[in-house]
């Protein structure tokens, strides 16, 4: 597990991977390609989707392990506390990893694995992309179980301000411990169109899933309004979603077939497109963590409106920006003082700033240097980790340390089983050429 | 010299404020885990939290004394019908005195507006087709259960009744009160169900079909109409609640101790337990409470969403 010239090998964990298209999956495989330009080795490793099952590679030579499990609910593995065990020991040990990094609090897969490299001493850090509350039944469960798989980690990486304090609160850890790195943008693919757009109708896009979290009812009760004021805007909704039927109604009882043009599911390679034929971003959502969609609106020039929710007012500069409380009232207000702003936007000049704000080089070289901390902590036995896993609470301290002391037992038995010097090493193999 | 960082060129002449911002990379002179001092500053805690006293606490635990004591009443008088003791008749004279001083009560105690004639007459048409419905049906309850043997009958019937006591609604009224907003949830209808059931498995334990009659239209208009009657009394005036619920524990405790001595010790034992354990219980235990809010919350929204 030594690494040669401050080289990391590292394995990324999540149960959110390609060909899932979403914001921790885009997360994952941006840093992996940022990070193996860097030099290190990255090995990604996620569930079975489908028939997706065994080795892939993807650009760069990326590896991707779909291991043989199939989702059960909401695209997550069903935990097993030790049934991912032998599987992880062989990966770990096959690509010679020297760090295990495990993305999103929902994902059991990257519980699990973040617990098994901790049992055989390897460096765990852990990044978190969303918010969570404290007060429902299913958040007091999943912060526990957090609280559990943070209590012997050894760096925590969040993607703003806002989710650091919530998860600094939800986990327990020690806030020196917890890393504010943010999501960044392919800016590359989101170019503005060549020929700015004409301003006299104007165009405001919504790109997002419609269901309640994402402010699909907020959207029910704006746009009307704003169709009613301004005679010479139009929206463009794309997504679908369970509110998708409360939308197509409003659409109907007001009349506005002609004004509202709803798109369905946009696939992501598509979503550029439809991006630049609009003016104006709007993003209802009721909660976000940190909002990459209107990091891809700003990359193509749009000017954003946004309801002031979780780490959004920490995104862009307050002049790409249009903050509202979300309240319909005060949202039409925002899109009103956005339609005023507008003729000052240049796109061109939008993408040229976010270039320089946002990169995913230069994410990864912060994640690299929440590497080079990790590797520094200290080795610790297991009775040390054990006083860490019982000051958790009263009841429940000890049973982490009896899941523990099991693991370990577990451990022991599969190192007689399948001894490491059976497994085979991989060898190293560079992809990208030496002029690169 | 300070060049504006939002063009995104670093400075690095002087110590900075750290800004809580996510743009324009790592910020100069702070490393990315720096911990500011506005660290948690919008965080708000115990916003919402009642301070409860221990008065008051006792005073609306009547709620819950009065119907256990409405149901150890209800349990008297099946005990009394399967025992033999009351005679069909007498049993049917109190079915019409709980209904017409039922009525009464609810007709005094409500707002002037909420009461009119033809509200009247259409309850009293409802209930007049109830009463038709269960008379045609009571052969059927007779019979329901001839095969089960008794000692399933009080068995489900004990855990019946307790269910319908842990989910019962104790703040509103089974149906919907006239003038009252809220619609009953589904856990109050469910209990409503359990005490219904149990109603029935013990009506059909009765020698004839008159008995049976006597018996369901008795336990129904009960588990039905107490709770409405007893909101309706609450409503309008709280004093009189606390009389009527003091009586009825009395009268309870009274019957009970005449049938049974240990069910009167269970009884006592709850009552005690409920008006005074719980509140104290409760009053002690709040200091731990800790409701954590701030910027990291789900926004609420601020209108209803009409289908």
């Amino acid at each position: 597990m030594e690494n040669q010239n401050g080289k990391h090998k590292i394995l990324m964990v999540s149960d959110f991977f390609y060909p899932n298209f979403g914001g921790v999956e885009n997360h994952i495989y941006y840093l992996s390609q940022c990070l193996l330009k860097l030099g290190h080795k990255v090995v990604v490793m996620t569930h079975a989707y489908g028939k997706r099952s065994g080795v892939r590679y993807m650009t760069n030579g990326l590896k991707v392990y779909y291991i043989p499990w199939k989702p059960f609910l909401m695209q997550c593995t069903l935990p097993t506390f030790c049934g991912t065990f032998p599987i992880i020991r062989t990966i770990l040990i096959r690509e010679k990893i020297s760090l295990v990094h495990g993305h999103q609090a929902f994902s059991t897969l990257c519980h699990e694995a973040l617990i098994h490299a901790r049992t055989m001493g390897y460096k765990v850090v852990f990044t978190d992309h969303s918010l969570y509350g404290f007060a429902d039944v299913g958040s007091i469960h999943m912060n526990k179980v957090l609280q559990f798989t943070l209590a012997d980690v050894s760096q925590a990486i969040c993607v703003s301000h806002t989710s650091k304090e919530n998860t600094v609160l939800r986990s327990g850890l020690p806030p020196e411990k917890v890393f504010a790195i943010p999501n960044a943008v392919d800016t590359p693919m989101f170019k503005p169109a060549s020929e700015r757009l004409k301003n006299d109708q104007i165009v405001i896009v919504v790109i997002s899933r419609l269901v309640y979290r994402k402010g699909a009812d907020l959207l029910v009760e704006i746009i009307p309004e704003v169709c009613r004021e301004y005679s010479n805007v139009r929206f463009v909704i794309g997504g679908d979603g369970p509110k998708r039927v409360r939308l197509e109604e409003m659409r109907e009882k007001h009349s506005l077939q002609d004004r509202v043009e709803m798109l369905g599911a946009v696939p992501h390679a598509q979503v550029r497109s439809v991006l630049i034929s609009g003016h104006i971003f709007l993003n209802c959502s009721l909660t976000e963590a940190f909002c990459i969609a209107i990091l891809e609106a700003a990359s193509c020039g749009l000017l954003t409106v946004s309801t002031s929710v979780g780490g959004v007012p920490e995104v862009l500069p307050d002049d790409m920006i249009v903050l509202a409380e979300p309240d319909p009232g005060d949202v039409v207000q925002a899109i009103r003082k956005a339609i005023t702003v507008l003729p000052k936007i240049d796109p061109q000049v939008m993408h040229l700033r976010m270039k320089n704000l946002y990169s995913w080089h230069d994410v990864a070289k912060r994640t690299e240097t929440v590497y080079d901390r990790a590797m520094e902590c200290s080795d610790q036995s297991l009775m040390e980790r054990l006083s860490r896993y019982l000051s958790c609470g009263a009841w429940a301290g000890k049973l982490f340390c009896l899941v523990m002391i099991v693991e370990y037992l577990f451990w022991c038995l599969l190192k007689v089983l399948q001894p490491a010097e059976d497994i085979e090493e991989v060898p190293d193999v560079s992809f990208t050429s030496s002029s690169a | 010299m300070e060049t504006d960082l939002r063009e995104g060129y670093p400075v690095v002449s002087m110590q900075r404020k750290w800004r809580k911002v996510a743009y324009g990379g790592m910020q100069p002179g702070f490393d990315d885990n720096h911990t500011d001092d506005s660290f948690l500053e919008d965080m708000v805690t115990n916003a919402n939290v009642v301070q409860r006293d221990l008065f008051k606490v006792m005073q609306d635990s009547v709620s819950i004394s009065q119907y256990l004591c409405i149901v150890a009443l209800v349990v008297l008088v099946w005990n009394n019908t399967l025992e033999s003791a009351i005679e069909c008749h007498s049993l049917l004279l109190l079915d019409v005195f709980l209904l017409c001083s039922g009525f009464l009560i609810v007709i005094l105690t409500a707002e002037a507006e909420m009461i009119s004639p033809g509200l009247v007459l259409s309850y009293a048409i409802n209930i007049f087709f109830f009463i038709t419905g269960l008379y045609a049906l009571s052969p059927i309850y007779h019979t329901l259960t001839r095969s089960i043997s008794s000692d399933s009958i009080w068995v489900l019937t004990a855990l019946l009744l307790t269910f319908h006591l842990f989910l019962h609604d104790y703040t509103g009224c089974t149906v919907r009160a006239p003038g009252s907003g809220k619609n009953p949830t589904l856990r109050s209808n469910i209990s409503l169900n359990t005490s219904i059931i149990a109603s029935v498995l013990i009506a059909s334990r009765l020698p004839s079909r008159h008995h049976v009659f006597a018996i369901v239209w008795f336990s129904l208009q009960v588990f039905l109409f107490a709770p409405l009657v007893t909101y309706c009394i609450k409503r309008y005036s709280f004093q009189l609640h606390l009389w009527v619920s003091v009586k009825l524990m009395v009268v309870s405790l009274v019957l009970i101790y005449r049938l049974n001595l240990f069910l009167f010790g269970l009884l006592l034992a709850i009552l005690v337990f409920v008006t005074l354990v719980c509140p104290y219980w409760l009053i002690r235990i709040q200091k731990y409470k800790f409701e954590i809010n701030g910027p990291w919350d789900e926004a609420k929204l601020c209108f209803d969403i009409t289908d």
